[in-house]
């Protein structure tokens, strides 16, 4: 590859390599909750969980935590600590496109998220099982859409805070609410009604229900995937804004 | 016709909220030279130098660089210009060879004959933060250097290196000016501006206030020539002879100390006077004004030697201008 993105793109997964625990909160974060939560909940099915098996609801829900923590945690820590200590006025002085850094984020980001859902599931399989795919082409249209929205707007994250530290803080602060309420937390019907309504319009809730409710048999979601393809056309567009070198 | 400057600045205006950084400033770099920019801390200079890359976007002025704008062509300006920024990095875990392999275009020249003529070739396995600071340096410098740039943008160039470095990236720079690239030199560094530029510009305020020849600076700036010498019990007639030798303009006697100022020219006077007396003295030592002297001046706002209001010459125009 001698395109710069190309060019980028392997220097940061050369980098990645060289510095696997930076991946230790996308890989083993939703893997270890996973393990615990569903087995807190055990795999009888329950009407809490829409009438499924509550360990296979979890494995549903928690490839979206690979994709949040992905664009919420990591990439806004990584491209803040770029912009911090000048890397990226580096990449623009020497005469890099405009949006071959943007570019190349997103495709890291994905091939980050793509391997850590691999993962997941390679995990999930012996232990819990894997649930059967009801509705395999909204599915595999909302994990890309949704790893694009929330690779975004990590990347746009990175791009408006500060320093590294202020970006991990900030991200941090986004995931775990995020997590709990749209993700990895208890199911939606077990919620109280004010709750239900924050989370409702989260963009990991919406992300989290079109891949679930087709995953699992549950409905379309078609709202909920509406929801995530336009937050994924207005994060990159802004984002491919903000970073333009 | 003659080349058309590689640099064009006009009116350049650039503010960072209620603080005016650059304020009016002009400045041509013509073809095939080494410009440098010098001037306090705080003068503007990386902001103009930021600005000519097309870093940063002026709030006036007008800007060509290699023919284009470069706030509105930067994407066609930037692969044309090479340069070595301050304050920037590169990701820690980077290797020096990975480092020349992400910013090589098609345009490239051999990473590793740059990596051995600048004393890295033993290090292209390194981390970027495994690095010295002279290190970093020479490794921005053949980043800089690597893609066969018109223009190579060189900011605080030797900040880190030890003297031995500094003449081997001065030697570098010299060769790449002699193969036809154009340098715009930021320095703090008097002796590099002397040793490398053929004309300098001198900031203070966010403008330029004089530019030339470096030896021209010096001739308006800082002329004056310092001969100090010990002589317990001088003949009868010789201080009132070095007074009256050209270019002088003080002879003062402390104890057996003999100091004399004047133009640089009275050094040879001088000289050639005292070997007709004997004893010659045997510590006669001399202050030669330096560029440094002459930015000092300028910078402390004084005039030139005779009291005269700084002023460019027309020459020195066509280099740089003041505030418009």
């Amino acid at each position: 590859m001698s395109t710069a993105v190309g060019r980028l793109v392997r220097a940061e997964l050369a980098l990645m390599t060289r510095d696997p625990l930076v991946l230790t909160f996308v890989f083993a974060f939703p893997i270890v909750t996973m393990l615990i939560i569903g087995g807190a909940f055990g795999t009888t099915p329950d009407q809490a969980f829409d009438g499924v098996n509550p360990a296979h609801w979890y494995v549903a829900s928690y490839l979206t935590v690979v994709i949040a923590a992905t664009g919420l945690v990591m990439l806004p820590v990584h491209l803040a600590s770029y912009r911090e200590r000048g890397v990226l006025r580096r990449f623009a002085a020497a005469g890099f496109p405009r949006w071959s850094f943007a570019i190349a984020q997103l495709i890291v980001g994905l091939m980050t998220t793509a391997v850590a859902c691999a993962l997941l599931l390679a995990v999930a399989a012996p232990v819990y099982g894997l649930p059967a795919v009801h509705d395999g082409w909204r599915v595999a249209v909302a994990l890309p859409l949704g790893a694009i929205a929330f690779v975004s707007i990590g990347v746009l994250l990175g791009s408006l805070l500060p320093s590294a530290r202020a970006a991990q803080a900030v991200g941090l602060l986004i995931f775990f609410p995020s997590f709990l309420l749209g993700a990895g937390g208890p199911p939606p019907h077990v919620m109280g009604s004010v709750v239900r309504q924050v989370a409702g319009p989260l963009p990991l809730t919406l992300l989290t229900n079109a891949v679930r409710a087709p995953w699992l048999g549950l409905g379309p979601a078609t709202g909920s995937l509406i929801g995530v393809a336009v937050l994924a056309v207005a994060a990159t567009a802004v984002a491919a804004y903000r970073t333009a070198l | 016709m003659s080349e058309p400057d590689v640099v064009s600045v006009r009116g350049l205006r650039k503010s960072y909220r209620a603080r005016v950084v650059v304020d009016g400033l002009d400045l041509d770099v013509p073809a095939g030279e080494i410009v440098g920019l010098i001037g306090a801390n705080g003068a503007g200079k990386t902001t103009t130098v930021e600005c000519v890359q097309g870093l940063r976007r002026p709030d006036a002025g007008t800007l060509r660089v290699l023919g284009y704008d470069p706030v509105t062509q930067a994407g066609q300006l930037r692969p044309l210009v090479g340069s070595q920024l301050q304050d920037s990095a590169l990701p820690d875990r980077l290797r020096v060879a990975e480092a020349i392999d992400l910013f090589s275009t098609a345009r490239a020249r051999a990473g590793g004959e740059l990596l051995e003529q600048f004393g890295l070739a033993a290090r292209r396995r390194s981390v970027f933060s495994s690095l010295s600071g002279g290190e970093r340096q020479r490794l921005f410098l053949i980043l800089a250097l690597l893609n066969r740039p018109r223009l190579v943008i060189l900011d605080e160039l030797t900040q880190g290196l030890d003297p031995a470095a500094r003449r081997n990236v001065w030697a570098a720079v010299r060769q790449l000016n002699d193969e036809g690239t154009t340098v715009l030199l930021v320095t703090h560094e008097m002796d590099e501006a002397e040793a490398l530029c053929g004309q300098v510009a001198v900031m203070r305020s966010g403008r330029v206030v004089d530019a030339g020849a470096p030896a021209d600076l010096v001739e308006r700036h800082a002329s004056t020539a310092t001969i100090r010498f010990s002589m317990p019990d001088p003949p009868a007639g010789l201080l009132d002879l070095l007074r009256r030798l050209d270019g002088v303009r003080q002879v003062e006697r402390s104890g057996a100390l003999v100091t004399v100022r004047g133009h640089r020219r009275i050094i040879a006077y001088v000289g050639a006077a005292l070997v007709r007396w004997e004893p010659v003295p045997t510590d006669l030592s001399v202050h030669v004004p330096s560029l440094e002297d002459a930015l000092l001046g300028l910078l402390n706002g004084e005039t030139g030697e005779h009291g005269e209001p700084v002023a460019c010459t027309p020459a020195d125009k066509e280099l740089a201008g003041g505030r418009r």
